[in-house]
Parts: structure tokens; C-alpha cells; sequence
């Protein structure tokens, strides 16, 4: 894994990123390191700035202050649709598909996204039919529409279709959010198979369970603040989180 | 499986064939005034075929298209009779000047969001038109330009009613042709993706300013052709061809026929040209036909008649059980 080459070079870093919207902080002085074939989570509760952070990598917001590198290059200006040909991929709460065209078109444009960044697919089809199996989507007929799919089934298309675009970092937004746990599964193979292929993970999730389980690493946000940054273990007896997520103090130990 | 598939492939020969031969037989069984009408009415669909590239695939509309089809009429006119260029140069640089005005256009106009663009096109049609009313040297202002010579290629002239039919016809099924590998391509899947959801087209990588401005050039050309073709049938332009009213009547003739395939265009064109021959004793209450017509239509099948065909054939003819794929 390149990863293990070397060691210490992270694919996604974000440096003192601030965004404020009329007063109220969304983003306050984030800083966040992420490396390939890692999978980082971002929690907190709602309202805490986690799906403003992804818009502000994506750049669909501005920063107000701070900046971003990707792979050492400065993004911090750059616009949303260069962001993603650099390697930025993502996925939203409510999952945006192309709704008047067919499965098999939403899955081609993450290829076409891959081809115009000059990365060898040429396996497309072999590649295609691995990720729609782990997502559990492999007999699904492909020229149908879009809303043939559950709701659960367009949120694993959507991710396919960022996997395919080859992406240096992958952005998931509460990927699990209203799915059963068989799609759960669904999810978590997703996400091994992005891990394989050395993708930056950045997961946005509610359901504990699925982050403390496959997180690396977490980040725990509080209106628009980073509170702590560790490992599940640190952070779930970290005192801060606890009262973050609880409401005042209390205490664990008893 | 492979057996519905060779079905569908044999029906398909079957029905081009019969488009075919019904296209070969028409100029000996109609009359030349019909023939006309037909002759229009193809010109008409290139038009309206633009507002499908633009409004179909793309989600931006347009009320300008009649003053492009306009601006490729004059071109054509111009290139002929004052720098004596061959018919297929001239139809050339209608096509590509055109295109490349809409292109300009379209990045200074794209920057404005949602329905303002929209706005905007109200005004370049109006500026288009007081142009070709206005600027003699070029349009011949209210008198237009008349004698335009016919379309011809080494030995050949399109002189009568027939030749410029088969010019016409061999011109659209061409660009017909060449639509259905935009609509496969990566850059027709990008006009979609703005369509349905510029925030994640963007994030798939796609400059949505770039990829607009492409897709207004795209049925700038088509104008264009339209444009060249008409200057060479009828052989005289007057501004009060291309005006914002011909704009209305193609989104009206696409509202009809339905947006999500080229094949509404076809039939949108057809039954309202048809339809302004057929019914000329209704003529002064046209209007009324058509606005009531399309107010009970977006009520009722607000995808056209194609959406309103397919859902037919979903409910009733596509075979069942398509939703797994091995059955």
C-alpha cells in the first residue's frame, strides 16, 4: 500500500478553515489531516457544521478564512468542478441522482469523470459490476429509471458512482442514515473496497455503531467547533464529546 | 433474453424501412404546395430539434432561437450573393458562425442563474430582430433580400419543389443521426447532469458555465443549419420571418411532442404544421386551439405526447419483469 510508503503525507489538509453564515459559526478554525486507505468520522450533533465542512472541501461554499491542500496543491480558490477533477468525490444526505435518466447513464458519469482526469479505467466493466455487487445492486436492470431504485438503492448508486470517478478523496454524507442493516452492510462493503483502493475516507455519520466499528480516526464537531480528534476509543471517554452529545455534565464513571 | 433482443432489432429495421420508403414516396404523391409545407416543416424541426439540445437535455430555455435561425439565413444569403462562395461553404459558415455567436453569447448570458437566462434570450430576440429589420447593408432592412440563388453542388441544382426536399431531408436525418451519438456521449451526459442536478454535476467535475455555453452553441448550429437551409427554399428573407412569436411557436411545438426524446420534436413539428394546413377554415381561432391546447396538456401529460406514449407502453406492451436481470 502506498500509504505504508509514505507514511506521513496526507492526501487531504485542511488549515485554520473558518466560514460564518451572518453570525453564526459554521466552521471555526478546522484543521483536519487526512490520508489514503483511511476512514475518517466526523460526528456531533445536529446543527454542528459537519455537512458545511463537506461543502466547504467540495467548494460549493467559500471559505471565509484558512485554506485546503489536496496532494500538496492549494484548493483553497479553486471551484467546486476542478475540485472534483483533482480527486474530490462525494456523496449527499439526500442522495442526487440524475432522475430523468437511467441508472446505467448516473453510473458513466463517474467513469466519464475518471476518463477526463486521464485515469485508466479500461476495466470499467469489471470494475462497474464489483462495486454494484457489493452494493448489493447487481441484479438491478440498468436501463431503468432512476426511481425504480429504493431509497436505500440510490444512495449505494450514488456512492458506486463516486467510487468510480477514482477519487483521491471519497466524502460521504450520512451514507447509513435510513437504511436497514442489510443496506448497512451494503455500506460498510462500499467502504472496504474504497479503503483497498487507497481512497481518503471523510464519513459523516449518526449511527454510533458504524462509526466507532470502522473509524481510524474521528473528529467530533460542536457548533462549528472541532472538540476532539482521536481515536473511538479516545473520543468515547472523552469527557467534552459526552457532554456535547448529553447536555451538561454528568458523570460516565458511575 | 437474446431472442427479445433480436425481435427488437428486426422491428427496428422494419420501422426505418417504412419511414423510409414513406419519405421517398411523398414528393411523387403530394401536391408541390404540400410539399412546401413539408419542406417548412423539417426546417421547422431543426429548430425545434435545437430547443431539445437546449431546454430537453440541457434544462435551459431559450426564446431566442428564431433570431439564430435568422442570423443563419442572413449568413447564407450573404456568403452566396456578395462573396460568391459555393452552397456548401455557405452553409458551413452559417453553421459554425452561428454556432460560435451563440457560444459568445452564452457565456456572457450563463452567468446569470435559474430562469434569468431565460430572461435574457427575450431580450436577444429582440435585438436580433430590430437588427435584421434595421441594418440594410447586411438583412437589406424591411425590404429583405430577395433572389437568393438555389442550393447547388457541382452539376446538381435544387430547383424544384422535389430536389430541395431530398437537400433537406438527406440535411436532417444527418444531424438526426449525429444527435443520437451526442446524446451517448460524455458531453451529452453532462447537459443531462446539469439538467438534473447542476450541484452534483459540479461535483462530478463539470464547469457548468463551459458545459452550458456548449449546449446553446450546439442549438445555435442547428439554427444555423436551419437557417442556411431556408435561405436556399424559399430564396427570399424578410425579417418578419424571425421573430419572437416563430421562438413561442417552437417551445409550443416541443410542449406538444414532449422533451425527452428528438423524437417529440418530430412529432410536435409535425402535427402543428400539419395542423395550420389542415384546419385553415379554424384559422383565426388558432390562438385559442393552442392555448387552450397546451394548458389541458400540462395538466394532463405535462411530458407531451411521447411521455404520454410511454407510459402506455410501460402499463401495457414492455414485457414484464424487466427489473431483475436474469428474470
Amino acid at each position: 500500500m502506498t500509504s505504508t510508503l509514505n507514511p506521513k503525507k496526507p492526501v487531504l489538509k485542511m488549515d485554520n478553515v473558518c466560514k460564518n453564515f451572518g453570525g453564526v459559526i459554521a466552521a471555526d478554525k478546522i484543521a483536519l489531516e487526512l490520508y489514503g486507505g483511511e476512514i475518517f468520522g466526523l460526528i456531533g450533533p445536529n446543527g454542528a457544521g459537519k455537512t458545511t465542512l463537506l461543502n466547504l472541501i467540495t467548494g460549493i461554499y467559500q471559505s471565509d478564512d484558512g485554506e485546503m491542500f489536496l496532494l500538496d496543491k492549494n484548493i483553497t480558490k479553486v471551484p467546486t468542478h476542478r475540485r472534483a477533477r483533482l480527486g474530490i468525490a462525494r456523496t449527499f444526505q439526500h442522495p442526487r441522482l440524475l432522475n430523468r435518466c437511467d441508472i446505467k447513464t448516473n453510473i458513466l458519469m463517474g467513469s466519464d469523470l475518471a476518463n477526463k482526469r486521464k485515469i485508466k479505467g479500461g476495466k470499467l466493466e469489471e470494475d462497474m459490476n464489483m462495486l454494484l455487487k457489493c452494493a448489493g445492486l447487481q441484479n438491478v436492470n440498468l436501463s431503468d429509471s432512476i426511481e425504480k431504485l429504493s431509497y436505500g438503492q440510490q444512495k449505494m448508486l450514488e456512492i458506486v458512482r463516486a467510487l468510480l470517478c477514482e477519487p483521491a478523496v471519497l466524502l460521504l454524507d450520512e451514507p447509513a442514515a435510513g437504511l436497514n442493516t442489510k443496506e448497512m452492510d451494503y455500506i460498510v462493503a462500499l467502504i472496504k473496497v474504497a479503503v483497498q483502493k487507497d481512497i481518503a475516507v471523510l464519513l459523516i455519520e449518526h449511527a454510533m455503531d458504524l462509526v466507532m466499528g470502522i473509524c481510524d480516526r474521528l473528529t467530533v464537531l460542536n457548533f462549528g467547533h472541532q472538540i476532539a480528534t482521536g481515536t473511538p476509543t479516545e473520543i468515547q471517554s472523552n469527557e467534552e464529546v459526552i457532554k456535547a452529545y448529553l447536555g451538561g455534565s454528568c458523570n460516565v464513571k458511575s | 433474453m437474446k431472442e427479445r433482443f433480436k425481435s427488437i432489432r428486426l422491428t427496428n429495421v422494419v420501422i426505418v424501412a417504412a419511414i423510409f420508403l414513406l419519405c421517398m414516396l411523398i414528393p411523387s404523391q403530394t401536391s408541390s404546395y404540400m410539399l412546401r409545407v413539408l419542406n417548412i416543416a423539417m426546417i421547422t424541426y431543426l429548430c425545434v430539434l435545437s430547443v431539445y439540445v437546449l431546454l430537453g437535455m440541457c434544462g435551459q430555455n431559450s426564446f431566442a432561437q428564431a433570431g439564430l435561425w435568422g442570423i443563419g439565413a442572413y449568413i447564407t444569403a450573404n456568403v452566396v450573393m456578395k462573396l460568391g462562395y459555393s452552397s456548401i461553404t455557405a452553409f458551413i459558415i452559417s453553421v459554425i458562425g452561428t454556432a460560435l455567436f451563440t457560444f459568445v453569447i452564452g457565456f456572457a448570458f450563463f452567468r446569470l442563474r435559474m430562469y434569468y437566462f431565460t430572461f435574457a434570450t427575450v431580450g436577444l430576440m429582440t435585438i436580433l430582430n430590430g437588427l435584421f429589420m434595421n441594418w440594410k447593408e447586411a438583412t437589406g432592412g424591411a425590404l429583405g433580400i430577395s433572389n437568393i440563388p438555389e442550393f447547388r453542388v457541382g452539376g446538381f441544382v435544387a430547383n424544384t419543389e422535389t430536389s430541395k426536399y431530398f437537400v433537406i431531408l438527406a440535411t436532417v436525418v444527418l444531424i438526426s443521426l449525429s444527435l443520437k451519438f451526442l446524446f451517448h456521449s460524455p458531453l451529452g451526459r453532462s447537459f443531462m447532469a446539469i439538467r438534473d442536478n447542476e450541484i452534483a454535476a459540479n461535483c462530478l467535475g463539470i464547469n457548468s458555465l463551459l458545459t452550458k455555453s456548449i449546449a446553446f452553441a450546439i442549438s445555435g448550429a442547428l439554427c444555423g443549419a436551419a437557417g442556411a437551409l431556408y435561405a436556399f427554399l424559399s430564396g427570399y428573407l424578410s425579417y418578419q420571418s424571425f421573430t419572437y412569436q416563430q421562438s413561442t411557436m417552437y417551445l409550443i411545438m416541443i410542449m406538444l411532442g414532449g422533451t425527452i426524446s428528438p423524437v417529440g420534436a418530430v412529432i410536435g413539428t409535425l402535427i402543428i404544421s400539419l395542423l395550420q394546413e389542415w384546419v385553415r377554415p379554424l384559422q383565426n381561432y388558432m390562438q385559442l386551439i393552442y392555448g387552450a391546447g397546451i394548458m389541458i396538456l400540462m395538466i394532463v401529460q405535462p411530458e407531451g405526447i411521447l411521455g404520454g406514449g410511454k407510459v402506455i407502453y410501460d402499463k401495457y406492451i414492455k414485457p414484464k419483469k424487466t427489473s431483475t436481470k436474469n428474470g
